[in-house]
């Protein structure tokens, strides 16, 4: 069932009126029949995946909190064994085995280990990450093993937050299944807005994008280096919309039933560096990987080489997190790279545009113009069907040469229009915070005809299935 | 008193709730209404495109052979060959993208104002797999739904809620408010040359064959299959003369595929002549015949129609019904 479908229009509509109707001491049992429902619409049978792992961390919780110090670490190992082997056999198995093939093949030997054909259960990576954050603060003793197992298993499968985040950390969510969460009339609307705008990104500008990404992806070695680099710029706004309209969708659901969850993106596209970039993008995850990845590697407080390799691993780590491919693996090598260089620049004092200090102004653009250039610049191996498209791709953007294949104007013309009307909304927000606003206008009239105009652009230029496509005739 | 009643509303949430929401909606459906029905007017004011082309198809061509089918019957038929030799006026139907569905639901348009003499279908390879994009791309017909009875059980396969979702107004114009403002513009006839629907491809595909090993075999959607009988039994029920015909292609197959297998046994059972040219050597060994694999081009289509119109003329020995 996905956010912007239509049974999860009534799926919500029934869930949340039956939210404020039941007594309140029952709603963590409501939440989590409704996310088992949730849960299952995808593939019914992968629940007693998830039902396995919430017992193992349910009870190491309890055993970690009450066992000696030895003991708690080997409670903790096997917890995480547990939830990185499930990701593993599910995620990583195929991909594992064919590399080891492709070793063997390089030795003129044959593979005997099969291959399994199961499909990806949906949100794996965000729930394990989830679950293993909970035995992980409970081990470190900042935060109280839960003893109430429907509670600890709804933290686990809350489903706003179950398929796509954000992620997140115990202290912030499971005191919140116990909170009395009142009928608030302005909280509801603001949950609401934030749904709407999330159906927006995701439906006007995501999946808008994709149309002309997935047909130039799809077949790279016919398009010119121009149309790749349209393509790739387009596919940095179509992720941006598609996960934050997502987030957007889950907080706005939580939000509606008194939940607050944790902020994902934080306009990534005006960070000033790739550092500010991972503070703003995807935040659950990078915090997730610092508080328990990078700290634990010993961050910086090691030497120089080593923290420069601290943060190439935890960024292969994230890149692997993304998906069992190389191309993902490369996508985060590349991340991690651009960090250890503006770390080593700034250690030399090699600032490239420092003429630009006397304009403030043209140095921030300049700035962000080329974080984002660094960004697109990455994100062609997170998109590439393969690392052998990858580099056809790379090679025929610095070519920069040929006309950009318009083969359907209008989705272009609302392509352009979408990302603009998205920058417009964004710019505001971070320079403009103060001045007015028709979408948090105090007038209730102005604020009213805003969120409808939102409905009728999403209506008018919403893609709402397949029925929009490009066909491209080389 | 207004005020008093609204400190009282205030005092109760639920009720404060549904009022806000009840004004929300007043004001969403008032957009909705408006916006909806002004797109309509200009919708079915256009004098070209391709909108224009499926309301001209399902609305008002009279012509005496209709051709059916996807791009490949847009691009293949080339109208004037049609009607110089079997003289007889000719209108090409196909359009990009779109397949059995969207063909019957435009067939039964034509049909409830005349019956025409011949129809061509054109059948592409694994017409009959399942695939969600062919049940998507019934938004080409949402314009119709509330004007053409006739087609709302083919729309209505689209979703299990396209009912609801067509309440509103402005949804059947989803993503067409471009299209409409060209197809209301002058420039947009010259923008896109056809001729009775037949759209010429110029440019010639000068590669080498190519051969396509990939697996042939894949789920039959029996709900396609059957949308393909319906018409078949439609055409016959209107006494009119059908073909079905696979056109050619600049790719060696090497599985035969099953939908055309299906379809021609199907064609068979009813008496209709199905005629196979996927593979015919006047093409497949010409490559500048086409413009890209799929897809003749303007040299290709004419050779192509010459030889299809001369089959018809065999076939029925120059009778039309």
């Amino acid at each position: 069932m996905l956010f912007d479908s239509f049974p999860f229009v009534i799926f919500f509509i029934i869930v949340t009126s039956l939210y404020f109707t039941i007594p309140y001491q029952w709603r963590w049992f409501l939440l989590l029949v409704a996310s088992c429902y949730f849960y299952m619409a995808f593939i019914p049978i992968y629940i007693l995946i998830l039902g396995f792992t919430i017992v193992i961390d349910y009870f190491a919780g309890i055993y970690i909190e009450d066992a000696t110090l030895s003991k708690r670490k080997i409670l903790l190992v096997i917890s995480l064994v547990a939830n990185i082997g499930v990701l593993s056999i599910f995620k990583y198995y195929n991909f594992l085995n064919y590399n080891f093939s492709y070793i063997l093949h390089g030795f003129d030997l044959t593979n005997p280990i099969p291959y399994l054909s199961i499909l990806l259960p949906i949100g794996l990576s965000f729930h394990t990450f989830q679950a293993m954050s909970y035995t992980i603060e409970v081990y470190r003793g900042n935060q109280k093993a839960e003893r109430h197992f429907g509670i600890y298993a709804l933290y686990v499968m809350f489903y706003p937050q179950l398929v796509a985040g954000p992620i997140e950390r115990p202290q912030n969510l499971l005191h919140q299944f116990r909170e009395k969460h009142m009928f608030e009339v302005e909280r509801i609307i603001d949950g609401l807005e934030l749904m709407l705008w999330g159906l927006f990104k995701k439906l006007v500008i995501a999946d808008r994008l994709a149309i002309y990404v997935n047909a130039v992806y799809n077949h790279p070695r016919e398009h010119t280096g121009m149309t790749l680099i349209l393509a790739t710029i387009f596919f940095a706004f179509q992720i941006y919309c598609d996960f934050s309209g997502y987030t957007d969708i889950a907080r706005g659901v939580a939000r509606v039933m008194g939940f607050k969850l944790m902020m994902n993106f934080n306009r990534p596209y005006f960070a000033r560096s790739i550092s500010e970039f991972w503070k703003r993008w995807h935040i659950s995850l990078s915090t997730w990987f610092k508080d328990y990845l990078y700290i634990s590697l010993g961050g910086n407080r090691v030497s120089v080489p080593r923290w420069y390799l601290n943060l190439l691993i935890v960024f292969i780590i994230s890149g692997l997190w993304h998906g069992a491919n190389w191309t993902f693996i490369i996508w985060g090598a590349l991340n991690g790279f651009y960090l250890v260089f503006a770390l080593i620049a700034e250690r030399y004092k090699l600032d490239v545009i420092s003429q630009m200090k006397k304009y403030p102004k043209l140095n921030r653009l300049m700035q962000i113009l080329i974080t984002f250039v660094l960004t697109c610049f990455a994100w062609i191996f997170f998109r590439a069907n393969n690392v052998s498209d990858a580099f056809v791709i790379v090679k025929k953007i610095f070519q920069f040469k040929g006309p950009i294949n318009i083969e359907n104007p209008s989705i272009m013309i609302y392509s352009i229009f979408s990302i603009l009307f998205l920058l417009l909304v964004e710019a505001r927000q971070e320079y403009y915070r103060g001045s007015f606003s028709f979408f948090n206008s105090q007038n209730w009239i102005i604020r009213n005809f805003s969120y409808a105009l939102l409905i009728i652009l999403i209506l008018l230029f919403g893609v709402f299935d397949g029925g929009q496509f490009i066909y491209f005739q080389f | 008193m207004v005020n008093f009643s609204m400190e009282k509303i205030k005092k109760s949430p639920y009720k404060y709730f549904a009022l806000k929401c009840g004004i929300f909606f007043v004001i969403v459906f008032c957009l909705d209404f408006t916006i909806g029905n002004t797109l309509r007017y200009f919708y079915f004011k256009q004098q070209s495109g391709l909108e224009y082309r499926t309301t001209y198809s399902i609305e008002k061509t009279m012509a005496a052979v209709v051709v059916f089918g996807s791009s490949k019957a847009n691009h293949h038929y080339q109208p004037n060959i049609f009607t110089r030799e079997l003289n007889l006026s000719f209108y090409n139907a196909g359009r990009d993208g779109n397949f059995i569905f969207y063909h019957y639901a435009v067939l039964e348009g034509i049909l409830k104002r005349y019956s025409p003499k011949i129809i061509i279908l054109d059948f592409t390879r694994s017409e009959f797999s399942r695939d969600q994009n062919n049940y998507d791309r019934i938004s080409a017909l949402l314009p119709y739904y509330r004007t053409h009875k006739e087609m709302r059980n083919i729309i209505e396969l689209k979703d299990p809620f396209e009912k609801i979702k067509l309440v509103s107004s402005i949804y059947p114009f989803n993503s067409l408010f471009l299209t409409i403002a060209a197809g209301n513009a002058q420039f947009n006839k010259t923008r896109m040359f056809d001729n009775k629907g037949y759209i010429p491809l110029m440019n010639e595909w000068l590669r080498s064959v190519a051969t396509d090993t990939s697996s042939a075999t894949y789920t039959i959607d029996s709900v396609t299959m059957n949308v393909y009988k319906s018409f078949i039994a439609d055409c016959l029920r209107s006494k009119v003369s059908l073909y079905v015909i696979c056109s050619p292609y600049f790719i060696k197959y090497a599985h035969t595929d099953s939908s055309i297998q299906l379809a021609q046994q199907i064609a068979k059972e009813n008496g209709v002549p199905f005629l196979d040219y996927s593979e015919n050597s006047t093409f497949i060994d010409n490559s500048k015949l086409f413009a890209d694999p799929s897809h003749l081009n303007d040299n290709g289509a004419k050779i192509f129609s010459y030889m299809l119109a001369d089959s018809i003329r065999k076939i029925s020995n120059g009778k039309f019904p």
